[in-house]
Formats: structure tokens, C-alpha cells, sequence
């Protein structure tokens, strides 16, 4: 029994060494080392790749192990990564891990290395690490092939956003190398001598070809070389957005969805994005051609529940949406058609359409529309095949537009479109009466009643009115009525009414009937109510409006007007408890004058004027300035006056006038004040308050002085325009009296000279006679100074002669003769013509008297005559002449001389005129004959009218009696004019 | 007749296209031969035709790569684009050149480079650029067709592609595309001074052609005029 405890306790001893043993052995042969370590670069990704082994693992054993791997960079102590990968580990399995390297693998050295750890539950711990493997360098420089500079990494796509280090690499390092993006040089970080790494965070999209970044070495200013990499930077994919699928047909699911930016970048470095649609229910997959639709086609109709996924993808990013939904809820109808409109009359009608059918007892809900006089009403109906529903309650002759649109009615998914129809219901007959309203002119006799309707609004035509009936009833005699058509657009006429009060009903018709009459009565008293008329201030909006109630009872008020310019007269009809209104119209105009008058309806429809008002919806400053004149002028004052001004036919309601003085004195004159104008200069005003008031007297002004004015009239908006003064300058003192004394004077002047030629025949006669007075003539006292008591003066009176001769005399004649005229030219003048008056005694030796005067009136003949007569003049001198000559010398003496050399002188051709004597000759009565016996001379000679006679006709041939001085007169007419 | 303003307009048209046509009426043109003078004279107008489209597309292209190549200061050396015929040359190797050197130079070089122009048509993303590039290379076909012509007239043969050499646009990732891009820009370079030293050859053949004077003469005598 001993022995046997002992064995067995042997055994156990044995059995538990033996187990220590074992683990120790498994200790010691544990942590196992990862080996065959081998490292190879994907340049593209800029990855390491590293893969590795587990020796000493038990055959067909799983091991849970932990690797840590620490990854260095240009140098085994400059590590820049350490991390560790877990995994399960077979016998003899190869293990594969990747690291993707920020900075382009070409650029630096990398050094890897890997070190274990059993993690697994079957082995108690401590579990050790176990040692590192060697270091594995990894590097790509060396494969770089010719070449001094290179920028890495090449052609790289990245997102929007993301961060990237790019670096180059210069095997020169002679070179000077900078570095430029976009244009823009960038600095960077050296990590040895030939490798600069540049570190850019956050990279924006700038262009789908790319972004354009290179180095450029150089030496001095010499160019070596250009190197550059084009980074593709893609805009982040989004998600598809409103994703949804329908049926129109139960056939095909049309999935719809916003797919955002497009992705595409060019150069073939990405394309758009790709939409994938994924349905799990059925596993089935289908790339979509369009980037934002697809078309599923359903299969299995006993499929209801489908689960779609939408994958959007590029080459960085994979994005999904999903959907899960009924087919039956996704029903999108195709549209109603068959629009239409039955038994449509003037207030209602029928609307039919038809729906595309889905499936058997499918029911649809239906909205209708219905547009028409701008408002909207909208109606739902349910229905199945066909659709029908009763349009009423419409407006008569009005065009409407009905559209319907469906949906399916158990379970709502969305509208069809809409599909309409316009239609036009019927007539009516007019609704309303129309506004009637009239202004009356009485007039002797008579009214003359212009009646005023506005056309029916469109509302209560019901149709196109085609006339107004007016019909006019005398209620004096209410058997006479009138009845009046006119045809639409007229909206008024003129009646001329007598004195009898009417009724006049106005209708209008269209072409089913005639609207309710409008009716108003015109009194046979005429409208001769005297009303003040009150002026109101008016707005831009509008006039307001108030009155005081008509007594007695009303049916309601009118308020007309006239609309300027176009004179329509106005009207505003306000009900019977309203006693104020607002009249406002866009036709209301600045600056004019607007005249109201308020009426009110009498139960029986007569209008009584109540009040007038008048004002402007705005004043504006006057228009023109008055025209003034300057009256009294004196040296002190004067008036300034412009009565013609109009204060009525303004654009605002004159109040008073300002009356501008300007002098060269500094202080105004009493009653004006100091005002600057709008050009700065100063001035004296005068405020006239009242609008008549149209006169100012100016005074205390001074003498000689100038004086300047300017007379506006102003209203509540402002003056009127600005115009240029009106300069006066005062007179002075003296002169006024100067006026005083001359003005009398000259019109004294003016008076005596009025009557001297008013008398100045008498003045003629008396002063300057045409026959001198032989004894007022200095002759007489030349005679007398002789006193040769022989000589006497004969009475004119006395002398009868009977033959006048005239003979030329010729020039140079000194002779001052009487009776010049003023008419007569100086030429003329020398060659004066004289008349002789012939003795008609044969014997006229003796002392007759005889009066010799020059008379001008024949000048002209004689002149005349010298050009185209030759008047024979004899050697010796005629018989009268002679007589003259033979007068006595102590008479003419002095002339005697002159005289026969004159005569001696003249030519063969000079004029000379002989004239017949038309002094009363009654004893003559042969002129032809020489007076040979002279009558006997009557006591007075009257001088009458000479006649000149033309020396062609007058003259007979050249006779030797012809010379002598008796001619006949041949033709009485002849006279001188 | 009633002449109107438009009769007149109408009138002076048709004497422009008479006159525009007269030295195509062979009656009036000299018998014979015309010579290469004509030819040159075309396709020295098409070159500088070519030379002011040139500097359109070239400016939408470069800025269609972006900075730097759109930059007007963007010099850089030459150091890819090797492939691409050089249209400098020394100036005394030019004037040494003789006629049927130059054209075949500029033969070859235009059928290299109309070559790698339609690989730059293939790379155009949008669709005016690609519109535009194909009209041009239109035009620069018709340069090389007025080349051989001349040529032709000139008796000299058209150079023959040696097997194997024939240029040709490979798409692929031997290039990166920053060198790519670098290429593109070298190929508008090299034709812009292409086009401007074909001109100064064509008309340098032009003048060489002319007839003398006294020909000039007695054709327009010919002509009527």
C-alpha cells in the first residue's frame, strides 16, 4: 500500500514536472520573430507593401498575433510611423500589410521593420514581445533614371479638400530650384540636400485639366531644366438627392434623382460619376446610362415591395442612396384627356374627361380648376373611368378655362398634369340699371338736359350691350312719352325738354333683353338756387367731401365734376345716410382748378344742387406774373398797376402779391421789407394780401432816381416764375413845371395856327392879296416921290383889257418881279413870262394906265413850247408892245431898257404864248379880228380864269397878222389844270 | 429703263465679278503653261491665313492648360517634345538650303505636325476647342497639299515616308501629363514658327518666280487693259 502511494506519488510528480517542462520549453522557444520581411513600393498609391512570415509555429495551429511595425524615414532613427496589426496566424502563412505614404515614396529613403506578440487565449500570460527584425530599406530613387529634377508624385488625383505633400528631387545641387503652383512660387521643407517636400492642405478645385505645379532649376540666371506634375483635384461626390421611382404603366419603375456635381476631370484622369441601381428583393443590378434617371423594368407582377439602392461612384469615393417602397403607392398617372363641355348655357355647363385605366376597380381622385374674371375656384371629385362634373353658379358671357389633373385616389402619390379646355358661357340680360346722371341749362322756355350713363361694368352686362333705350315721359302729361335708341358706345345725348317736369328711364340692352331702368326726373322749376361756393384744399389723393343733409327725405347724393382737360363731366353717386365722400381719381391733375357740386335725390328723383366746392388736388405757384404798368409817374411816386390779371384761371388760389423794389438806397422805403432773391442780390418787398387788391402806389421815392420792380403774384405753393424787373427812373422836380408852362403854350401855338389855316383865305386876302393893290404898292409912292401930278393909279376896276400876251422873256432878265411862287424851279424862274395887257384903243398913245405882272401859271406851257413851237416873234414890236413902250418912260423907266433888250434877244423859236383875255368883253365879238375898235373900257376889270392854249392849235400860221396879239381861243376845255 | 440705286449696286457687282474673273478666262490668259507662280502665290496666302488662325487657337489652347503655359512670359527650355520637327535653324544653314530643301523641309515638317495635331484634337475636353482644332488642321491639310503642288510644279518629288517613321499618337502613361502638357505647348510653338518661316520661304519662291517685267507688260497687254 505504501509502495503504491509512493508510485503514485511519484507519477504525479513526474506528470507535473513533465508539464513545467513543456512549458518552459514552449517559453523559450516563444515570442516568435516575424522573418523573410520583404518590402515593395507601389509608386501610384505611394504605398509600401510589406509581407513577411512566422517561423516556429506548431503545425496546423492558429495563433492570434499582434505585429508592431515601425517605419522610418531617410534614416532608421527617424521614425515616422509605428503601429501595430493584429491578426490570426497560421503555420507557414505569408502575411501581407500595406502603408500608404504621405510623402512620394521617389523622394526618401524608408527603412521598415516588424516585431511580434502572441495575443492568443490559449497561452497564459506573460506573453513577450519578441525581438525586431532587421531594418528592410526601401528605396525608389535609385530607378529614377536619367535626368537632374524630379517632381513626384505624378499626376496624382486627389478630393477637394484633402491635404497633399508633393516634393521633387534634384540630383544637382548646384541647381537652384524654385518651385511655383498656379503660377505662385512655394516653400517648402528640405529633407536633404537634394529633397524639398512641400506640404499643401486643403487643395481647391481650380479646373477640371488639372493643377499645374512645376519646379524650375537653375544656375545663375540660365534655365536647367522644367519639371512639374499635374495635380488633379475632383470635386467631392455627393449624394444623389430626391431619389424616387413611379409607375406610370405597372411595366416600368422610372427612378429620378439630382445627381449634384459632376465629378469628371479631363485628360481621361476621371470620368462623371457612375449611378448604380441596386434592388435587393430581387438581387438584381443595372448601371444607368443617364446621370439622372433610369428606367426598371418590373418582371414579376406579383413583386409589390421593392428596395433600391442608388450607388453613385467615381475613382476616389462610392456614395448610396435607398429607397423602399409599394409599387402600388408610386402611381403616377398619365395625364386625363378628352376635355370637354356639355350643355353650356349662361350660368352653367358640364365638364367630361377621361383617365388612362390602370387596373380594374382603380378609382381616381380629380381636381378641377376653373380660371375665369380672375378669381379661381377648385373643386375634387372622385371618380372611375370617366370623369364628369357640373360647373354652375357661372358668370353669363364669360370666357373660363377648366383644367383637371388625377391622382389615385387610395393612395396618393402625385398629381398628374394638368390638362384643360377653355369655354364661353351665354348671354343674360343686363343685371343692373346703368349710373344715370344729367346736367341741366335752363334756358327760356325750355331745359336743355344733357343725360350722362356710364357703360355697365362686365359683371352686370351679362353680354355685349348693344343699345341705350332712353325713355322720355312728361308727367304733366303723362300720355306723352318719348322713346329714344341708341346704339352702344354712346353714353350720353342732349334733350331739350320744355317746361314740364319729365321722367327719363335709361335701359340697356344686349341681345337677350333690356337691364332694370335707371330713372331720373327733371322738375319743371328750374335750377335757379343760388349757392356760395366753398373753396376746399384737395390732396393727391383725392378731394374730400362733406355737405350737410337735405332735409326732408333722401334716396341718396351725387357729387359731379368735369375732368380737365377733357371736360367729361363726372359723377359720384353716395348713398342717403352718407353725408361725406372721398373723391378720388387718377385723372385729378396739379394746378387745376376742380369744381363740385353736390345734389341730392329727392324721393320722387329730382336733384337738388346743395353745395359747390371748388379747390386743387395741388396748388402750384402762378404761372405768369401780371402785365404792370407804371402810372403817375412824378418825381416822388409813381403807381404800379395790373388790373387785366386773372386770378381765376391759375394753377392755385392767388393769395395776395409780392411787389419787389430795388434801389440804389440801402434802407427800404416804409411798408417794404429787406428780401434776397434767389440770385443773391437783396431787395425791398411788398406784401399785398388781397388777391383784388391790384394797384400800388410807390412813393417817397426821389427825384432822378432809378428805380427797379417786380410785381408776382404768389399762392400757397410759391411765387410765379422769375422774370426781370421793370426799371423806372423818377423825373425831375423842374420838369413838371417846365410841362405846366409848355403844354399850355404849345397848345395856344397849336390853336392860332388851327385858325390861321382855317382863315387863311381871309389872311390871303387881307395881307398878301393875288392882285396887289397898286395903292398899297411902293410903285405909288415911287410915283408920288415924283410927284408927277399927272399920274394916277387906275382902279382895276377901271381897266377893261381884253387880250393878255405873254412873251417869254428871255434870260438874264434882272427884273424882281411880283407874285413869285414857290413851285416854280429856278430855270423857270429865269425865263419869266409876262403878260401885257393890251390896250384894245388903237390909239393908245396917251398916258392910258396899264399893269404889267408876271403870271407864273404859264410857265410850264411856255417852257414846253419852247421846244417843239416856234411862235414868230416880229422885228418890231407889236402894236401893244409897242403901246407899252411907248408908255411912260418915266413910269418903267428903269424896266424900258430891259424890256427892248429882251425882246431884241429874243430868238426865232422862243416860247411865247399869246393869251385871250377872258375878262368880259361883251363889245368884242370877233375874235379874229384884230380889236381894231376897242370898246369902251368898263370902269372895272375883273380878272377871270386865263386858259392857256396850246401854241400848235392856237397859233395860225406865221402870218404877219398873226403876230399880232389876238388869238382865238379854239378850245375852252383846254384850260390849265 | 428705270435704274434704281440697287440696279446700280447690282450693276457694279456684276463688273467686280467680271473683272474678279477675268484672268480665269483662258482666252484672255496666256497660252500655255501658267508656271508655279500662281500655286506659291496661294500657298503663301494660306500660310499667313494659317499663321492668324494659329494665334486664335493657340491662346484658347494654352488657356485651356492652364498657368504656366497660358503665361505670355512662359519660356521654358526645350527639353521633351524631341520628337517634334525644330523649325529653327541656323540663318546661314536657311539661306544655304536650296529651293527643293525647303519645301521638303516643310513638307515633312507639316505632315509631322498635322499628325500630332489631331492627337491634340483626341485630349480637347470641351467641344469648341475640339470644333476649333479640326478646322484647323483642315487648313493645315490644304497647306501640305499646296506644298506638293508646288512642288510638283516645280518637278521636284514628294519626300517618302520612311517604313516605320511614320509619326503617331499614342495615348499612354510613357508621358506624364505636366510633360504632356509641356508637349501640346511645344507643338503650338514649333507651329506658329513654322508657319512664319514658310512664309518668309514662299515668299522668298514668290519673288524668285516672278516673271520679268517686260512679261508682266505684254500680258496685261494681252488682257486688253
Amino acid at each position: 500500500m505504501a509502495l503504491f502511494v509512493v508510485f503514485q506519488t511519484t507519477f504525479f510528480l513526474t506528470l507535473l514536472s513533465l508539464r513545467t517542462y513543456q512549458s518552459e520549453v514552449l517559453a523559450e522557444r516563444l515570442p516568435l520573430t516575424p522573418v523573410s520581411l520583404k518590402v515593395s513600393t507601389n509608386s501610384i498609391h505611394q504605398s509600401l507593401h510589406l509581407q513577411w512570415t512566422v517561423h516556429n509555429l506548431p503545425y496546423h495551429q492558429e495563433l492570434k498575433m499582434v505585429f508592431q511595425i515601425q517605419i522610418s524615414r531617410i534614416e532608421t532613427s527617424n521614425v515616422v510611423w509605428v503601429g501595430n496589426y493584429s491578426t490570426t496566424v497560421k503555420w507557414n502563412q505569408v502575411l501581407h500589410w500595406s502603408w500608404e505614404s504621405e510623402l512620394p515614396l521617389e523622394c526618401a529613403t524608408h527603412f521598415v521593420r516588424i516585431k511580434s506578440v502572441i495575443d492568443d487565449a490559449s497561452f497564459p500570460e506573460p506573453n513577450f514581445w519578441s525581438n525586431w527584425s532587421s531594418w528592410e530599406e526601401v528605396s525608389v530613387q535609385d530607378y529614377l533614371g536619367r535626368g537632374t529634377l524630379f517632381v513626384f508624385p505624378k499626376d496624382k488625383l486627389v478630393e477637394e479638400g484633402s491635404n497633399v505633400t508633393i516634393c521633387y528631387v534634384s540630383r544637382n545641387i548646384q541647381n537652384n530650384v524654385s518651385c511655383y503652383l498656379e503660377g505662385k512660387q512655394i516653400h517648402g521643407e528640405q529633407l536633404d540636400p537634394h529633397v524639398t517636400a512641400f506640404n499643401l492642405n486643403s487643395v481647391p478645385f481650380i479646373r477640371n485639366r488639372g493643377t499645374n505645379i512645376y519646379c524650375e532649376a537653375s544656375q545663375g540666371n540660365v534655365s536647367k531644366g522644367i519639371e512639374g506634375i499635374v495635380l488633379f483635384v475632383s470635386k467631392v461626390l455627393e449624394e444623389p438627392k430626391d431619389f424616387s421611382c413611379e409607375s406610370q404603366d405597372f411595366k416600368t419603375l422610372h427612378c429620378t434623382w439630382d445627381p449634384g456635381t459632376d465629378t469628371a476631370l479631363g485628360w481621361s484622369k476621371q470620368p462623371s460619376q457612375s449611378y448604380t441601381l441596386f434592388e435587393s428583393f430581387s438581387g438584381e443590378k443595372k448601371l444607368c446610362t443617364h446621370k439622372n434617371w433610369c428606367n426598371w423594368q418590373i418582371t414579376q407582377d406579383s413583386q409589390e415591395m421593392y428596395n433600391f439602392t442608388l450607388i453613385a461612384e467615381n475613382y476616389l469615393r462610392k456614395r448610396s442612396v435607398n429607397i423602399l417602397f409599394n409599387l402600388t403607392h408610386r402611381v403616377y398617372l398619365m395625364n386625363p384627356f378628352s376635355v370637354n363641355f356639355e350643355n353650356v348655357n349662361a350660368t352653367n355647363a358640364i365638364m367630361t374627361w377621361k383617365v388612362h385605366s390602370m387596373r380594374n376597380n382603380f378609382t381616381y381622385l380629380c381636381q378641377i380648376e376653373l380660371h375665369g374674371e380672375g378669381k379661381m375656384m377648385q373643386y375634387d371629385v372622385s371618380i372611375n373611368v370617366n370623369g364628369e362634373y357640373f360647373l354652375s353658379e357661372l358668370e353669363p358671357a364669360t370666357e373660363y378655362m377648366a383644367r383637371v389633373r388625377c391622382a389615385d385616389a387610395s393612395h396618393f402619390w402625385k398629381w398628374t398634369e394638368w390638362s384643360g379646355q377653355n369655354f364661353t358661357t351665354l348671354e343674360a340680360a343686363p343685371s343692373e340699371a346703368p349710373d344715370v346722371w344729367r346736367s341741366v341749362n335752363s334756358e327760356p322756355g325750355n331745359h336743355t338736359v344733357t343725360l350722362f350713363w356710364k357703360p355697365l361694368s362686365k359683371l352686370h352686362a351679362n353680354g355685349k350691350i348693344l343699345f341705350y333705350n332712353v325713355v322720355v315721359e312728361n308727367l304733366d302729361k303723362p300720355s306723352r312719352s318719348e322713346l329714344r335708341s341708341f346704339p352702344a358706345p354712346a353714353n350720353s345725348t342732349k334733350l331739350i325738354l320744355d317746361r314740364c317736369s319729365y321722367q327719363i328711364c335709361v335701359t340697356a340692352n344686349n341681345s337677350v333683353g333690356a337691364s332694370p331702368a335707371s330713372i331720373i326726373v327733371i322738375s319743371a322749376d328750374p335750377e335757379n338756387k343760388e349757392v356760395e361756393e366753398e373753396r376746399i384744399a384737395g390732396t393727391e389723393g383725392g378731394f374730400s367731401l362733406s355737405w350737410k343733409p337735405q332735409p326732408g327725405d333722401v334716396i341718396g347724393y351725387v357729387v359731379d365734376w368735369c375732368d380737365h382737360p377733357q371736360d367729361v363731366l363726372q359723377w359720384k353717386n353716395v348713398g342717403p345716410n352718407t353725408t361725406s365722400t372721398v373723391i378720388s381719381t387718377d385723372a385729378f391733375r396739379p394746378g387745376v382748378r376742380y369744381d363740385f357740386r353736390i345734389y341730392g335725390l329727392s324721393t320722387k328723383r329730382i336733384a337738388c344742387l346743395l353745395e359747390k366746392k371748388t379747390g386743387y388736388s395741388q396748388e402750384l405757384a402762378p404761372s405768369d406774373n401780371p402785365h404792370v404798368l407804371v402810372d403817375m409817374l412824378t418825381s416822388h411816386s409813381f403807381t404800379l398797376s395790373w388790373k387785366d390779371y386773372s386770378t381765376e384761371s391759375q394753377p392755385g388760389f392767388i393769395q395776395g402779391y409780392h411787389v419787389y423794389l430795388k434801389s440804389k438806397a440801402r434802407q427800404c422805403h416804409p411798408r417794404f421789407q429787406k428780401a434776397v432773391l434767389s440770385d443773391g442780390s437783396e431787395c425791398c418787398k411788398y406784401k399785398i394780401d388781397n388777391p383784388e387788391e391790384k394797384a400800388l402806389i410807390v412813393d417817397n421815392l426821389k427825384p432822378e432816381s432809378f428805380y427797379e420792380f417786380f410785381v408776382t403774384p404768389f399762392t400757397s405753393a410759391g411765387e410765379g416764375p422769375n422774370a426781370t424787373f421793370t426799371k423806372v427812373t423818377t423825373p425831375d422836380e423842374h420838369s413838371s413845371m417846365l410841362i405846366r408852362i409848355l403844354l399850355p403854350m404849345v397848345f395856344c401855338v397849336l390853336l392860332i395856327m388851327i385858325v390861321c389855316y382855317l382863315k387863311s383865305q381871309w389872311i390871303k386876302e387881307t395881307c398878301y392879296p393875288d392882285i396887289p393893290d397898286p395903292y398899297k404898292s411902293s410903285i405909288l409912292s415911287l410915283i408920288k416921290f415924283k410927284e408927277n401930278p399927272h399920274l394916277t393909279i387906275m382902279n382895276v376896276s377901271d381897266c377893261i383889257p381884253d387880250a393878255i400876251e405873254v412873251v417869254s422873256k428871255p434870260e438874264g432878265t434882272k427884273i424882281q418881279l411880283l407874285g413869285t411862287r414857290k413851285s416854280l424851279t429856278e430855270t423857270e424862274l429865269t425865263k419869266p413870262n409876262y403878260l401885257y395887257l393890251l390896250p384894245t384903243e388903237k390909239n393908245h398913245s396917251g398916258p392910258g394906265p396899264c399893269i404889267c405882272f408876271e403870271n407864273f401859271t404859264y410857265n410850264q406851257a411856255a417852257s414846253d413850247a419852247g421846244s417843239c413851237g416856234h411862235v414868230p416873234v416880229p422885228p418890231k414890236a407889236p402894236p401893244s408892245m409897242l403901246g407899252l413902250m411907248t408908255s411912260p418912260e418915266n413910269v418903267l423907266k428903269a424896266l424900258e431898257k430891259n424890256y427892248m433888250n429882251s425882246l431884241g434877244e429874243v430868238p426865232a423859236g422862243e416860247t411865247s404864248l399869246n393869251y385871250v383875255s377872258q375878262l368880259a368883253s361883251p363889245m368884242s365879238g370877233d375874235k379874229d379880228s384884230l380889236p381894231t375898235n376897242p370898246v369902251e373900257p368898263p370902269h372895272c376889270s375883273e380878272y377871270k380864269m386865263q386858259m392857256a392854249v396850246p401854241l400848235r392849235l392856237a397859233l395860225p400860221p406865221p402870218t404877219e397878222n398873226s403876230s399880232l396879239s389876238s388869238i382865238t381861243l379854239l378850245d375852252p376845255g383846254e384850260h390849265y389844270r | 429703263m428705270d435704274l434704281r440705286a440697287g440696279d446700280s449696286w447690282g450693276m457694279l457687282a456684276c463688273l467686280c465679278t467680271v473683272l474678279w474673273h477675268l484672268p480665269a478666262v483662258p482666252a484672255l490668259n496666256r497660252t500655255g503653261d501658267p508656271g508655279p507662280g500662281p500655286s506659291i502665290q496661294k500657298t503663301y496666302d494660306l500660310t499667313r491665313y494659317l499663321e492668324h488662325q494659329l494665334r486664335s487657337l493657340a491662346g484658347t489652347y494654352l488657356n485651356y492648360l492652364g498657368p504656366p503655359f497660358n503665361e505670355p512670359d512662359f519660356n521654358p527650355p526645350r527639353l521633351g517634345a524631341e520628337t517634334l520637327p525644330r523649325a529653327t535653324v541656323n540663318l546661314e544653314v536657311w539661306q544655304s538650303l536650296n529651293d527643293k530643301l525647303r519645301l521638303t523641309q516643310n513638307y515633312e515638317a507639316y505632315s509631322h505636325l498635322l499628325c500630332y495635331l489631331r492627337g491634340l484634337n483626341r485630349q480637347a475636353a470641351t467641344a469648341e476647342l475640339r470644333r476649333s482644332l479640326a478646322h484647323f488642321c483642315t487648313s493645315l491639310q490644304g497647306l501640305l497639299g499646296s506644298i506638293a503642288g508646288v512642288m510638283a510644279a516645280l518637278g521636284y518629288p514628294l519626300p517618302q515616308p520612311l517604313p516605320g517613321t511614320e509619326p503617331t499618337w499614342t495615348p499612354g502613361p510613357a508621358h506624364s501629363d505636366f510633360l504632356q502638357k509641356m508637349d501640346d505647348f511645344w507643338l503650338l510653338k514649333e507651329l506658329q514658327t513654322w508657319l512664319w518661316r514658310s512664309a518668309k520661304d514662299f515668299n522668298r519662291l514668290k519673288k524668285k518666280m516672278q516673271p520679268p517685267a517686260a512679261a508682266i507688260t505684254l500680258h496685261l497687254g494681252a488682257h486688253g487693259f
